[in-house]
């Protein structure tokens, strides 16, 4: 149990944002990593999920789904068809049935979490965020990870419609489990020819980053003769960690594994 | 605060303080089946369904869960019968200490409904975040594909 | 004795459902925090935050608010020092430990327990409480605790029965057969290495749990998930003074974590105090840092053998780690070497020893297994190095070298548990026929011709076979006994000490009794655990319940149908050589019956009035082992390093299998934890002792889909000292997942792995090394 004084369930997300300035509150969407925190200063805890925030729509070039809707619904969701069947293949790596159940597109985002496989995934689809702090604006999910956000909240994330084969892979331990590594990958091919490249690398430990130096080496290249260097390369490149889960080198030399398993399945 | 919440089919007006767990809502209210076995989400045993899909009440806020419904295991369970996912775990020796099992028991409830037919992957699959330390997970996968089968043939 | 009985059963060696099994599929409320009584204050433990430390001052005035009931210090509770440890008296286990001592000994230890009203003021008081620690130098790597100017942890003059504490020296053993290094000078091949094998959590699903209370009639009652409440209620004696009853109720796991007194002095001191019920249930944290821990060890394993494949000598030589506490230590050490050892008894020379070090680290304690798969993971590693070595395959090797039917090792008698141990011969033992059989149905020899790597999809498969062996409870010590008392509707009550931790005991007991008496399982009604109601039995462990309490049940039930059948002499009068049992009754020769509940009836109200009741204790004399013989699959992905258990099968002999279905689940159950072991389960420690994987987020325990198949064969045996025939099976499991795959992982690649868990980032940057 928190602590807490109030739980509130404003309507609007202008009223969530004003109860959000309030010192010592919270926001909480699908509520698994809010539940387990351990802060005692937490006075107030404003569920957003009374916002409403759960529709996922066709805007013709890209999709906008909200904030709100949870990981297992956009897994079931029969016309959320981005680059195939890339979302809910990948979206069924996360977790457990339960959790899925449970956490939330923004949610699953808001916090940056290193080893989110949400980010990764949707970082890897050029995706943007819509954000109110006042007013509302968009921004890159990549720049999100870069930038201290306190206080302002996430309310929907906007997916566009891109061509190309994307896969995604993670490396755990056991199945259930979250990302020693992960990574996803975004190729576009003309016949074998790599017109673009798009690739996401998280749970570094830190978040997910992208990987311009190897996104730049495969463009313009013949996939299958390319793929060795590439993986290579990103080994060389990628900017890594140690912590219990494995030691910075080991993370390096999964990127290749992950990549090279990556590249595969998108020659499938 | 108040919150009005639907358990195990029955209206249940509950006074709470504001950051309570589910979990300890639904043990306070004498659901004992409802186990706390971790504090990270990680096993499972305190699974319950809302409004039929299986969640973790450790890390549920009930007063999220206002005007919603909640099936326990004592939901699943009738007094004079064994439902057949409960009868197979038995005669499989997928129940040891027991104490994973009523989360068990509520998350294969939920799986049979959505896909009546699994294959034993799609079994591993949708009750992997379940952790069960006494049987190793062989007996628990014979006893729900057995129990899918029977209830398709009912 | 070579014949094998087949005795018509029919209720024993039948998959019968479990007697608590509707309970726990409708979670029913029937664990130990399932119970709420009125008035209970809820129980927290201030721990330290130090390895090593003193408590120079600890002032409780601040956290003293509202809804604290007290708090209470190591000056506050009785400075008796004991043992945790669930052993017999007098335990072989140094006494060294206090309910809260001026000391700490490692992070996590117990420095104050508050009692409040609820769990959240709990937790606020005890940040309020201020504690002043003299922070001394702790011994992080139990290989150094014996170093020249290492600090002595234990230093209280009141200590006792710990081997050498000024050098950290919990316990120390040694003991040789003939002379090995003369005979590794005759060998043709030699192999010297040495193994380590992890401290493995326990991580049952359900955390340690006690209630105390007094009863209406001020009996101090102790509700507690525990293996062991006899010993339970002497060792509360010994520290409060007080009596008390101790009730176990469901447990949800245990595995030995629960072979201990964790919670209980906590919830009685405060009780004690208060005269008000207390309750306190660990949070997985606690379980997973602050209970206790599998011994962690290294051996030295040396092996020597000739070129025909006969072994002629064994050695092993370790170090193991017990941690803040002695629980437990000189015991597990020795069964490291005596429950695996004598399973190659044709040696000429055989020696085991070394010593068990304090360290500052969560305690070690009993986990099933108990020291055998810590000794079987070098000793079968070092056999399959040998067999490698000389060119030979490993079954072959394996089964050349050990024991049969008939056949005796003199380590039996040398080592027994904490003391010396006792002669026996083999009765059963179908090793041979759990390793043919295997390999047959494994397809071994087959599967050893095929290539192992395929260099396509950068994968290699790889075949390990283990053999092992255990014991079925320690000879001379454990003592169970067994109550039968009949009832006028056709039921028998069935009272016995032994501990159903999820095992299903009480089923299997529940059909040994039915067998005896001719009648079915749900005219027995189990009532076990409680030490005011049942006779006394040590506790679950040992892999003693089937064996010891199974036979002391089987006497009981005997002597019960002597009762009845001269009972019911007296009432048909007829003698009683023409009365036989059938169908809860009695029949005779010339057909008429006199159901039991009729009998009973009768010897209530109108006829010879008494009641028909009847206790019986059993000890054995002997521990006849089962066997086990493992096969493993592995696959490995050669550019990650990661290891998947593609398929393991066992062959078990373990006698008659009581309940089949039970017996299956506790091997399956064990394979599991033993996979866990060796792939899975680690822990990290930071730099001041903290435990950090303290969770299941962290320390991970196999998931469903984790592990690939696993499966059971129960070979043909019978143990005619067994009750039907039955000798043990719930602890084997955990022996052979090590060495089978460390040695599949070999076949593999022809990297030899001697430290568990085999983590996948070791073996890829081996593989890398080695250039494949």
């Amino acid at each position: 149990m928190l602590d807490i004084k109030e739980y509130l369930k404003p309507n609007t997300v202008q009223s969530a944002y004003e109860m959000g300035q309030m010192p010592n509150s919270l926001y909480v969407s699908g509520g698994l990593m809010v539940a387990q925190l351990k802060i005692s200063s937490v006075e107030r805890l404003i569920d957003l999920k009374s916002v409403g925030l759960t529709q996922i729509e066709d805007h013709g070039n890209a999709f906008k789904i909200g904030a709100n809707v949870k990981i297992s619904d956009l897994i079931s969701n029969p016309s959320l068809n981005i680059n195939g069947d890339f979302i809910k293949i990948a979206l069924k790596e996360i977790g457990s049935t339960q959790i899925r159940n449970m956490a939330t597109l923004g949610g699953s985002i808001a916090f940056k979490l290193g080893w989110s496989d949400v980010i990764t995934i949707f970082m890897v689809l050029n995706s943007n965020l819509e954000i109110y702090d006042g007013k509302f604006y968009e921004i890159s999910l990549e720049e999100y990870t870069k930038k201290s956000m306190k206080g302002a909240i996430i309310t929907a994330v906007e997916v566009p419609k891109t061509e190309g084969v994307a896969v995604f892979e993670k490396f755990a331990k056991s199945n259930f489990d979250i990302a020693t590594l992960n990574l996803g990958l975004k190729i576009v091919l003309d016949g074998q020819i790599v017109k673009d490249a798009r690739i996401a690398v998280g749970s570094r430990p830190m978040v997910s980053q992208r990987i311009k130096e190897v996104e730049e080496f495969l463009i313009g290249k013949h996939i299958k003769s390319a793929s060795k260097d590439a993986c290579d390369l990103i080994e060389k490149v990628i900017q890594v960690g140690s912590d219990i889960r494995a030691s910075a080198e080991y993370r390096k030399a999964l990127s290749k594994f992950l990549l090279d398993k990556a590249l595969r399945r998108v020659q499938l | 605060m108040k919150v009005k919440i639907k358990i195990n089919d029955k209206d249940q007006f509950i006074e709470i303080d504001p950051g309570e767990t589910l979990l300890e809502t639904l043990r306070k209210l004498g659901y004992k089946g409802v186990k706390h076995a971790c504090s990270t989400a990680s096993c499972g045993a305190c699974s319950v369904q809302l409004d039929g899909k299986p969640v973790l009440s450790c890390t549920t806020f009930t007063a999220a869960v206002d005007g919603h419904e909640v099936k326990t295991i004592e939901g699943f369970s009738d007094e004079n019968s064994l439902s057949d996912v409960q009868k197979a775990l038995i005669d499989e020796g997928g129940s040891q200490c027991g104490f994973c099992i009523p989360g068990l028991v509520v998350t294969a409830e939920a799986l049979l409904s959505e896909n009546p037919d699994p294959t034993q992957q799609e079994v591993i699959d949708y009750l992997k975040g379940n952790l069960c330390r006494c049987t190793g997970y062989e007996s628990q996968t014979r006893a729900i594909l057995k129990a899918a089968k029977e209830r398709r043939l009912k | 004795m070579k014949t094998l009985t087949e005795e018509k059963l029919n209720v024993v060696n039948t998959s019968v459902e479990k007697v608590d099994g509707k309970a726990l599929v409708r979670g029913k409320p029937v664990f130990t925090d399932d119970f709420d009584i009125p008035n209970t204050l809820t129980v927290k433990i201030l721990r330290s935050p130090y390895a090593h430390a003193i408590i120079k001052s600890i002032d409780t005035s601040e956290a003293m608010i509202e809804g604290v009931a007290c708090i209470l210090t190591y000056k506050d509770v009785p400075h008796v020092i004991y043992t945790r440890a669930g052993q017999g008296y007098p335990e072989p286990s140094p006494y060294d430990t206090f309910v809260l001592d001026k000391k700490v000994r490692y992070v996590g230890d117990g420095v104050a327990i508050i009692a409040a009203e609820t769990e959240n003021i709990a937790e606020r008081s005890m940040k309020l409480i201020k504690v002043e620690y003299e922070v001394l130098p702790p011994i992080l790597d139990y290989e150094h605790a014996m170093d020249k100017d290492a600090p002595i942890i234990h230093d209280e003059s009141e200590i006792s029965g710990a081997y050498d504490p000024k050098r950290n020296i919990a316990a120390h053993y040694e003991m040789e057969i003939g002379n090995v290094e003369e005979e590794l000078k005759k060998c043709d091949y030699v192999v010297d290495e040495t193994y380590y094998t992890p401290n493995q959590s326990h991580a049952m699903m359900e955390p340690h749990g006690a209630i105390s209370y007094f009863d209406p009639n001020g009996r101090l009652t102790i509700i507690t998930s525990t293996q062991v409440p006899f010993h339970a209620r002497r060792i509360i004696k010994r520290i409060f003074g007080v009596n008390s009853r101790v009730i176990k109720p469901r447990i949800g796991g245990g595995f030995g974590g629960k072979q201990a007194l964790h919670v209980e002095p906590y919830v009685v001191a405060v009780t004690l105090k208060t005269g008000r019920p207390a309750k306190c249930i660990y949070s997985r944290e606690e379980t997973m840092t602050a209970s206790n821990t599998r011994h962690a060890m290294r051996f030295r394993a040396r092996a020597g053998a000739m070129k025909d494949g006969t072994l002629r000598a064994l050695e092993l030589w370790g170090l193991s780690n017990t941690g803040a506490y002695g629980e437990h230590a000189l015991t597990v050490f020795m069964v490291g070497g005596s429950k695996t050892l004598p399973l190659y008894n044709k040696v000429k020379a055989v020696k085991f020893g070394g010593d068990v070090v304090y360290s500052n680290t969560e305690p070690a304690g009993a986990f099933r297994g108990y020291g055998a798969p810590q000794g079987m993971f070098p000793l079968d590693s070092v056999l399959d190095e040998l067999a490698h070595k000389i060119g030979m395959d490993p079954i072959e090797f394996k089964l050349k070298n050990s024991i049969r039917e008939g056949e005796t090792s003199p380590i039996f008698k040398i080592m027994g548990e904490g003391r010396e141990g006792v002669d026996q011969i083999i009765n059963s033992c179908k090793i041979e026929e759990c390793a043919v059989n295997g390999s047959k149905e494994f397809r071994w020899y087959e599967k050893k011709k095929q290539p192992r790597i395929d260099r396509q999809r950068q994968i290699a498969h790889g075949y390990g076979v283990a053999f092992a062996m255990q014991g079925s409870s320690i000879p001379a010590v454990d003592m169970g006994s067994a109550t039968i008392k009949m009832n006028d509707d056709g039921t028998f009550n069935l009272l016995v000490g032994a501990t159903d931790l999820g095992t299903g005991s009480d089923t299997i007991l529940a059909q040994i009794v039915a067998e005896v008496l001719n009648t079915t399982v749900e005219k027995i009604i189990v009532y076990s655990s409680d030490t005011d109601m049942t006779p006394f039995d040590k506790g679950a462990y040992a892999s003693s319940t089937t064996y010891v309490s199974g036979n002391a049940a089987k006497k009981a039930a005997e002597k019960m149908k002597r009762e009845i059948l001269n009972a019911a002499s007296e009432i048909m009068n007829k003698p009683i050589h023409t009365l036989e049992l059938d169908k809860d009754g009695v029949i005779s020769e010339d057909g008429s019956t006199l159901s039991f509940s009729d009998l009973q009836t009768k010897l209530f109200y109108t006829f010879n009035q008494r009641q028909l009741e009847v206790t019986e204790s059993f000890v054995s004399e002997v521990a006849p082992p089962p066997y086990l013989v493992s096969f493993a699959e592995v696959e490995i992905e050669l550019n990650s390093g990661k290891v998947k258990v593609i398929d393991f099968l066992n062959y078990i002999d373990c006698g008659v299998p009581i309940n089949p279905v039970l017996a299956r689940g506790q091997v399956e159950g064990a394979s599991a934890q033993g996979i866990g072991m060796a792939l899975f389960e680690d822990h990290v420690m930071d730099k001041s002792g903290r435990i950090i994987t303290n969770d299941f987020f962290t320390y991970k325990i196999p998931a469903r889909g984790d592990i690939g198949r696993i499966q059971v064969r129960f070979v043909k045996s019978y143990e005619p000292t067994g009750p039907f025939g039955a000798k043990s099976v719930s602890e084997i499991g955990l022996d052979t997942p090590g060495p089978a795959i460390a040695n599949a992982i070999f076949d593999a690649i022809g990297i030899r792995v001697r430290r568990l868990p085999i983590r996948s980032e070791d073996l890829f940057f081996e593989i890398r090394k080695k250039g494949l």
